[in-house]
């Protein structure tokens, strides 16, 4: 009797397990459905061409592009930024002044991301417009900006996780040698937690390559591709929102599906990296 | 020359501090600020009287009122399709699955965690649509299409709380009910998710706090401009992020500004006064676990 | 005698209270016994007018339900059409394939125009079509060329799914190209803080928005007003339309009917618009 209740408990668990597996799967397979008859025109074109539906182009290149500049700028202008900052929690700062940063950087997560925007239209736009003189103030830079200061806290966060984990006996090591708080986090610790960071940055790039409100407000979603970090901008992110509104038969509205599709699969390749690295590391450590 | 390179290592560091520290307050402030002087039951109510709103007696056309309704009413909703589904299945990947199969869900899970907020929006959209074609033309985006597309989102969140609260239990408290003769279920109901409470809660109000501060999910699945308290999980509804960006781009008038700039700040204090709810509650409780009386 | 005349006189004002009185009340009558939701979405520059008109009902009325969306022409076609909303706001009449994919019955309530708009501090306020057509399709790019500063023109246009920015296009640009690289932003209000706030911004914006916050700007010696709009001297015109899949029938056939009404009319023209017919 308790075996039959133990058995189903068991069973009932496995059934949401699945459930919430396939829902990922799921995801997938809508949008590969959905933008079907568009990848079925061709998927090098699809990828590669310009997006001026008036003229029958349907291509997302300018939106990969957009995407990826942006992504990366903010990676840019964050992993230094982040890097220091992860140094003064863990080493160089005293105590209790680390503590309450690290408490400042948490608190930072719980920041929602319509208020990164929002403050950015307000008070970065106009800055940046009138530092450079010229362009409206809505291009790559203030996105890469703000979207640098939005992935900032998890990536110190994580490298802040990757340092603590360094083993005890590496420190002790290093402490009996003589060195100090310094030279054991740049002799000892960075060396050792080298695939960390890299999970960081590339978890950081994730995030950065699928956030949505902080470009389509701030980077200017024009269609052309970019040629300097001054221009107006599209990401993958913004079309699907900007083109939501077409027909649901039009080749516009299964763009946004070729879109969701390009943000998944590279999301999927960005996680399988991940864990490859951790994997690597954990044996490493055994 | 290791010594200067040590020097500048704490000089960068200390700069590098100060840069984030002042990018994070001047959005503070700045918001603060302009946000503070808005900040009256006006902002919320209109020109309705607080308790006839609260009561519905009256509507509220040009206060917040609508928006915090709805995005109260969304969180809810999404957590409560999000927990269960949740917690099942962090329970079964930290107890009943065996090595590969558990390695193979981490996958699939990281993946979910990691796609992007609007496509799970879009998804949602997509499976509103799909449902309305070939189901019953009753179905569109809506409060529940939301509530479900959310329900997604934080889903991931859930399982990897549970999990990892589940599976940083030490192995004596593990072990202990099972050598005195409970069953699997019995040391999972009555030791093992008592003491991993903390844990599971935490992962429950990061969840609540992400609900409330998505706006991508809730633009492409029945968040609308104006909608009143909605009426039933059918019926489009106003949201609290949606209001904002959409008076970021929209505003018409300076009070809608000042209006745009309270909702900001009203969201702002929302959600960081969550983060602090969830590290308190860890803290009381691992206190009270250790040391209970 | 004088006395006669007076009080005649007051019965008929007095009646045309009565009559006013009545009328006011009647206009809204019809949605009288009338509950459940009506669903509008489309067209940003009805927004302020749907808003105003549906909070007039619903307080008379608190068992109707209006909900109100945007998004766009397009997205107002396509969703009155797929049944997703009771009334599909356009600003632009529907094209005859629309009208019998969706078998949409077309309702126009309102006349307004699309004109061009700067920010109040640039000292450009005319301009020529030609030059219109050549700043929006990017061969002009610098404001000195019109008349301006020595600075970039910062170009603002609107997305796909626009019933102005179609207008705009057919009949301000003759259907010619838009700059790739101009700023998209998603509706007039959006496209009237753009320009509100960018010195060399340029963008266009329905006539009925135009207010202090950005400067309007004569396109060949015409400067786009609700007046001149009416007069028919500002060529750039279009009507505001609310679609309906069939026939409308119950509260969305009462608030069509309300549009049309003297209260409506008057919602209307405070919008900036001019109503139709």
């Amino acid at each position: 009797m308790n075996n039959w209740k133990e058995r189903g408990i068991e069973k009932i668990f496995l059934l949401s397990t699945i459930i919430s597996s396939s829902i990922t799967l799921l995801i997938l397979g809508f949008m590969a459905y959905m933008a079907l008859p568009l990848l079925r025109g061709g998927l090098f074109r699809l990828l590669t061409e310009p997006w001026m539906p008036q003229q029958g182009f349907y291509g997302i290149y300018p939106m990969i592009v957009g995407t990826s500049v942006i992504s990366l700028l903010s990676l840019l202008i964050a992993f230094p930024v982040s890097l220091g900052c992860s140094f003064l929690i863990s080493s160089i700062g005293p105590k209790s002044l680390s503590a309450v940063f690290r408490r400042i950087v948490q608190m930072m997560t719980g920041i929602p991301t319509v208020i990164y925007g929002f403050v950015g239209i307000f008070l970065l736009v106009p800055l940046i417009r009138e530092f450079f003189q010229g362009g409206s103030g809505m291009c790559i830079l203030t996105a890469a900006l703000m979207l640098g200061v939005l992935i900032s806290p998890t990536m110190i966060l994580f490298f802040c996780d990757s340092f603590d984990r360094v083993p005890r006996s590496y420190i002790d090591a290093a402490d009996s040698l003589g060195a100090n708080r310094l030279q054991t986090l740049l002799y000892v610790i960075l060396p050792s937690a080298r695939e960390g960071i890299v999970i960081g940055v590339l978890l950081a790039f994730g995030r950065a390559m699928g956030d949505t409100l902080v470009s389509l407000m701030i980077a200017g979603n024009s269609i052309a591709e970019p040629k300097s970090i001054l221009d107006s901008v599209r990401t993958l992110t913004a079309h699907i929102a900007l083109v939501i509104a077409a027909d649901y038969e039009s080749p516009e509205f299964r763009s946004i599906f070729a879109c969701g599709l390009v943000l998944y699969l590279f999301i999927t390749i960005v996680i399988l990296a991940v864990r490859r690295l951790a994997f690597r590391k954990s044996e490493e450590r055994a | 020359m290791k010594q200067a390179g040590e020097r500048l290592t704490i000089w960068y560091s200390w700069t590098c501090g100060l840069i984030l520290t002042a990018a994070v307050f001047s959005i503070l402030v700045y918001l603060l600020f302009k946000g503070a002087g808005a900040f009256h039951p006006k902002l919320i109510f209109g020109d309705v009287s607080p308790l006839k709103a609260v009561l519905l007696q009256q509507r509220v056309f040009d206060g917040l009122f609508p928006a915090v309704v709805g995005t109260l009413m969304l969180v809810s909703l999404s957590v409560s399709i999000a927990l269960p589904i949740g917690f099942a299945t962090g329970i079964y990947l930290a107890e009943y699955a065996d090595f590969r199969i558990k390695n193979a869900f981490n996958l699939i899970f990281d993946i979910l965690a990691g796609i992007p907020s609007i496509v799970v929006g879009l998804f949602g959209f997509a499976l509103a649509v799909f449902l309305h074609k070939h189901y019953s033309s009753s179905i569109q985006p809506c409060l529940l299409i939301s509530g479900l597309a959310l329900a997604f989102l934080v889903l991931p969140y859930i399982i990897r709380t549970t999990q990892i609260a589940l599976e940083s239990l030490s192995p004596e408290i593990r072990l202990t009910a099972l050598a005195l003769g409970a069953t699997k279920l019995q040391n999972l109901v009555y030791v093992l998710l008592p003491q991993s409470l903390t844990g599971m809660i935490s992962g429950v109000i990061l969840a609540i706090g992400r609900c409330a501060e998505d706006t991508a999910v809730i633009m492409l699945t029945g968040v609308v401009v104006a909608a009143g308290v909605p009426k039933s999980v059918f019926a489009p509804y106003e949201a609290l992020p949606f209001y904002i960006y959409y008076i970021s781009s929209q505003y018409t008038t300076p009070e809608e500004l000042m209006n745009g700039y309270g909702a900001a700040l009203l969201l702002l204090l929302l959600c960081l006064f969550l983060f602090a709810l969830a590290f308190v509650i860890k803290k009381r409780l691992s206190y009270l676990a250790f040391y209970r009386p | 005698m004088r006395k006669q005349y007076v009080v005649a006189a007051l019965a008929v004002i007095f009646s045309l209270f009565v009559l006013t009185a009545d009328c006011i009340s009647g206009e809204l009558e019809a949605f009288g016994g009338q509950k459940g939701t009506l669903k509008i979405s489309g067209g940003t520059a009805h927004i302020p007018v749907m808003k105003e008109a549906a909070q007039r009902i619903m307080s008379a009325f608190p068992d109707i339900q209006i909900s109100i969306a945007a998004g766009g022409s397009g997205v107002g076609i396509k969703q009155v059409g797929e049944g997703l909303v009771n009334i599909g706001n356009t600003g632009r009449k529907p094209t005859d394939d629309e009208i019998a994919r969706y078998q949409l019955k077309v309702h126009q309530w309102a006349l307004d125009g699309v004109g061009v708009v700067v920010n109040p501090k640039n000292r450009v306020k005319a301009l020529t079509k030609a030059q219109v057509m050549d700043i929006f399709a990017g061969r002009i790019d610098n404001w000195k060329s019109v008349g301006g500063e020595n600075r970039k023109i910062n170009l603002y246009t609107r997305d796909e799914a626009s019933g102005t920015r179609e207008v705009f296009w057919e009949k301000a640009l003759d259907k010619g190209t838009i700059s790739p690289s101009a700023n998209v932003v998603v509706s007039n209000g959006a496209m009237k803080s753009a320009v509100a706030q960018d010195s060399y911004g340029i963008g266009y914006v329905s006539v009925g928005h135009i207010d202090s916050t950005v400067a309007p700007v004569a396109l060949d010696g015409v400067i786009p007003t609700i007046k001149t709009v009416k007069e028919g001297k500002y060529k750039i015109a279009r009507g505001l339309y609310s679609n309906t899949k069939g026939e409308p029938t119950g509260l969305t056939r009462a608030f069509i009917n309300y549009l049309y009404s003297r209260e409506g009319r008057k919602i209307v023209e405070k919008g900036g618009f001019i109503p139709f017919p």
